[in-house]
């Protein structure tokens, strides 16, 4: 990264394109974290330009079960993203892996609340990590712990530790707890993605 | 939180408490959406220690979300739309005794109890005369037992509970209950659902109920009047519901007489009837199909008409049944709870996977809980309560398992039509039958006669290579040795007696002159020790260069008997070289 590139990338003219790829099981408030991340008003973060004008760039008011998947941009500080916003019912779930090649980060999402389901988290995520697309690659996997308002939910240690997610060992990994309806802990998730997937994909 | 090994990895461990204290079979079990929300609930009628604690409890996920109080203990639970209203939140309904109780919103909400049947009038009057005084409890108990032995109703249950009581217990009973009417009840026995117009999934269903009195009856899901009766030959065990009430529909019993009949819209008598071997203890239907478990650790396949498709052996007595059905996937097959502390999947007659569980399963529920189409929930003996989910990448291979008989044996021959010759022949065979038997048993015995014959001159003419005579036992062989012209000739000569040397031997050698020349045709043969083999050796020339070979008969003779006592043909190669002088 030259100096000038680093030096616009803080002043936020220029941004580093990342593809980000949203999983998780369905229910688990994938589709709400995104909209948390989108900003509320088009007109003050991102002008509208020809290339993005299919892609909703708002928050939606009612978010209903996803069919297939979404795409959706944002911007951070530094780099602007795309997000694949994948359905997480199973029978969309074949659909994941078309996406791991040209995917720089993966954000995976597990409802807290629902301890029957972990198990078949868990498997979608093991799923993914042998996966010849992901498991040769150190590309940063961020967990969202979500729903953590609910009353039965388990903290974000537990959750890690159903996953196993100290098995990880040859990539980069967080977990925080959140609660995408009042938007809370996602800033921090974002933030620890922001600084590991600058370091191993942006130049 | 592992796969487990023992299935080929198909099933997702998601939950298991071996103590949740859970008692119950797959009659009482169900899966529905019960708050509306997507996410499907487990309703549970828990049979307690069978005495107390009966329960009806619901599951969300791993944890208990309620449990309230049964009066009796639950016979049978299902789970259905009783209405239109929206939101489209299923009853729960809970057969016990003679009463169904229904829950909406897990509130108690109404009580269907059965018409009571006939009283016999005898027994009203006898019970008539004793609240009226006239009779002492035990005229009272004699004249109710002579009712018993010959009157065609049988007697009220308590009636019948009085007739057991000790002598001293009697008069309290009288004056207990002399004053209510005499009542008798039937019980439930089964419990299933059958829709009424609409095959959708959240269509209004009809109860339909199977009661100890050997009826069938059909409830309206509203009014809860009774639409349809119909009666059997003996009570009903296990039921099995399709089709739609107002349209056509077909109700499948298993009885405690170890029939199963099949019963129609149409008549009020069961249509079909099959006769079992053993008695049955699970009844599904997959498909068109009805799988039936039996006593005889035997599962049967039969058509909704009755036929028998198939029969399978189990390896051990079956526990408890249910169907597992996968609409996403397709997939249809039968879940069997056994003895052996396992759960078979069979697809037709042929054993899919195993699950290996620590404890006997006693019921057996597939279906969506939660957000999972493919969960299968299980209770055991113990109490414990079993989750497993079956995973998204799982198939199930449809090899044939069962060893039967070779593809090949089914495939049709192409078998040429019967020749003109052939239809002659066989006539002729069937004209003459007599006369070619007797043809042939006269050949056979020729040939008898022959080979007889020919046994006695080689025996006469000590033709064998072994000499059978008591005094001199000797056996033979010999060894043609060499290319030609010159041949070695090994005769290997033995006395095969115990311990009787033999003496005074002699061979002899006759071959064509012509063509064989050898030194000496006559030798002596010194005394023969029982047991040890004595080669006698001796060359023979071949004069001939035309390659040709004869045979040389050799002679072992006794001095002084003319006939010899071993005879023994030499073939004798051709010749491969020529003589040199
Ligand atoms: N209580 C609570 N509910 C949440 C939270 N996040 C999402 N939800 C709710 O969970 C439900 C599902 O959220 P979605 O965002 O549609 O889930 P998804 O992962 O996109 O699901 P699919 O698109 O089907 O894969 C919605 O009703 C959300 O309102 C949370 O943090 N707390
Ligand atoms: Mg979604």
């Amino acid at each position: 990264m030259g100096l000038l590139d680093k030096l616009s990338g803080w002043l936020g003219l220029k941004k580093k394109e990342v593809n980000v790829l949203c999983l998780g099981l369905d229910n688990s408030g994938k589709t709400t974290i995104i909209n948390q991340l989108k900003p509320a008003n088009v007109s003050v973060f991102c002008p509208l330009s020809e290339e993005w004008k299919h892609v909703s760039q708002t928050q939606a008011q009612e978010i209903v079960p996803t069919i297939g998947f979404n795409i959706e941009k944002f911007k951070s500080s530094s780099l602007s993203f795309t997000v694949f916003d994948m359905s997480g019912q199973s029978r969309y779930r074949n659909l994941w892996e078309h996406y791991y090649k040209e995917s720089h980060a993966v954000i995976f999402v597990i409802d807290s609340g629902d301890k029957l389901r972990m198990v078949v988290a868990k498997e979608e995520l093991d799923t993914l990590l042998n996966h010849e697309d992901i498991s040769s690659r150190k590309i940063p996997v961020l967990f969202f712990a979500n729903k953590m308002d609910l009353r039965d939910a388990m903290s974000s240690v537990k959750v890690s530790q159903m996953l196993c997610l100290e098995n990880i060992k040859d990539k980069p990994w967080h977990i925080c707890a959140s609660n995408a309806i009042e938007g809370e802990g996602l800033q921090e998730g974002l933030d620890w993605l922001q600084g590991n997937v600058s370091v191993q994909y942006i130049e | 939180m592992s796969d487990s090994s023992s299935d080929g990895g198909k099933w997702l461990d998601a939950h298991y408490d071996p103590v949740a204290g859970l008692y119950t079979f797959s009659s009482c079990v169900d899966l529905a959406d019960l708050s509306g929300d997507g996410e499907s609930r487990l309703v549970v009628g828990d049979l307690g220690s069978g005495l107390s604690g009966m329960k009806l409890k619901v599951y969300r996920g791993t944890a208990l979300m309620s449990e309230s109080t049964l009066l009796d203990l639950p016979a049978g639970l299902v789970a259905f739309f009783m209405d239109l209203h929206e939101p489209r939140i299923p009853a729960v309904a809970v057969a016990s005794g003679p009463c169904i109780y229904v829950y909406k919103n897990l509130r108690p909400y109404f009580k269907f109890t059965l018409p009571g049947l006939e009283v016999n009038t005898l027994e009203q009057d006898v019970w008539q005369q004793a609240r009226e005084g006239q009779i002492d409890p035990l005229t009272l108990k004699e004249m109710l037992e002579s009712i018993r032995k010959k009157a065609d109703i049988s007697l009220s249950v308590r009636s019948l509970r009085f007739l057991s009581l000790d002598t001293s217990d009697m008069d309290e009973f009288v004056q207990l209950h002399k004053q209510q009417p005499v009542r008798r009840q039937t019980v439930i026995t089964c419990i299933g659902t059958l829709k009424k117009s609409t095959a959708d999934e959240d269509g209004v269903s009809c109860l339909v109920i199977g009661t100890e009195s050997s009826n069938i009856y059909i409830l309206d899901p509203e009014a809860f009047i009774i639409l349809y009766k119909m009666s059997l030959p003996a009570a009903p065990t296990l039921m099995d519901v399709t089709g739609q009430f107002d349209v056509e529909f077909r109700i499948t019993v298993a009885c405690r007489n170890g029939n199963i009949y099949i019963l129609r819209r149409e008549s009020d008598k069961p249509k079909y009837c099959i006769e079992l071997s053993s008695h049955p203890v699970g009844l599904v239907r997959v498909g068109k199909n009805v799988v039936v478990g039996c006593t005889d650790e035997s599962l049967q396949g039969f058509t909704q008409k009755g036929k028998k498709l198939w029969r399978t052996v189990l390896p051990a007595p079956i526990i408890t049944m249910a169907t597992m059905d996968l609409p996403t996937r397709g997939f249809q097959a039968v879940l069997v709870g056994l003895a052996n502390c396992e759960v078979q999947l069979y697809r037709e007659k042929n054993l899919l996977s195993t699950i290996k569980t620590p404890d006997v399963v006693t019921s057996i529920c597939f279906g969506r809980y939660g957000r999972e189409d493919g969960t299968l929930i299980m209770t055991t003996k113990g109490g414990g309560l079993m989750v497993k989910i079956l995973k998204r990448t799982a198939v199930f291979d449809d090899r044939d398992s069962a060893p039967g008989p070779p593809l090949a044996q089914s495939v049709r021959l192409n078998v040429p039509k019967k020749t003109k010759l052939y239809v002659d022949q066989t006539l002729r065979e069937r004209e003459n039958g007599l006369a070619m038997h007797r043809a042939f048993q006269m050949d056979l015995s020729r040939l008898r006669l022959a080979a007889a014959k020919a046994y006695v001159k080689a025996l006469e003419s000590s033709l064998t290579p072994m000499s059978s005579s008591l005094t001199e036992p000797l056996k033979m062989n010999a060894v043609v040795q060499g290319l030609g012209p010159s041949f070695k000739l090994t005769l290997n000569v033995q006395n095969t007696a115990a311990c009787r040397p033999v003496m005074n031997l002699a061979i002899s050698f006759l071959y064509d002159e012509n063509l064989y020349r050898m030194k000496c045709s006559y030798m002596r043969i010194p005394l023969l020790v029982p047991g040890l083999v004595y080669p006698v050796e001796t060359f023979v020339e071949c004069t001939s260069d035309k390659g040709i070979s004869d045979i040389i008969k050799v002679f072992i003779l006794h001095e002084g008997k003319s006939s010899p006592l071993l005879t023994a043909h030499i073939n004798m190669p051709v010749s491969e070289g020529v003589t040199l002088n």
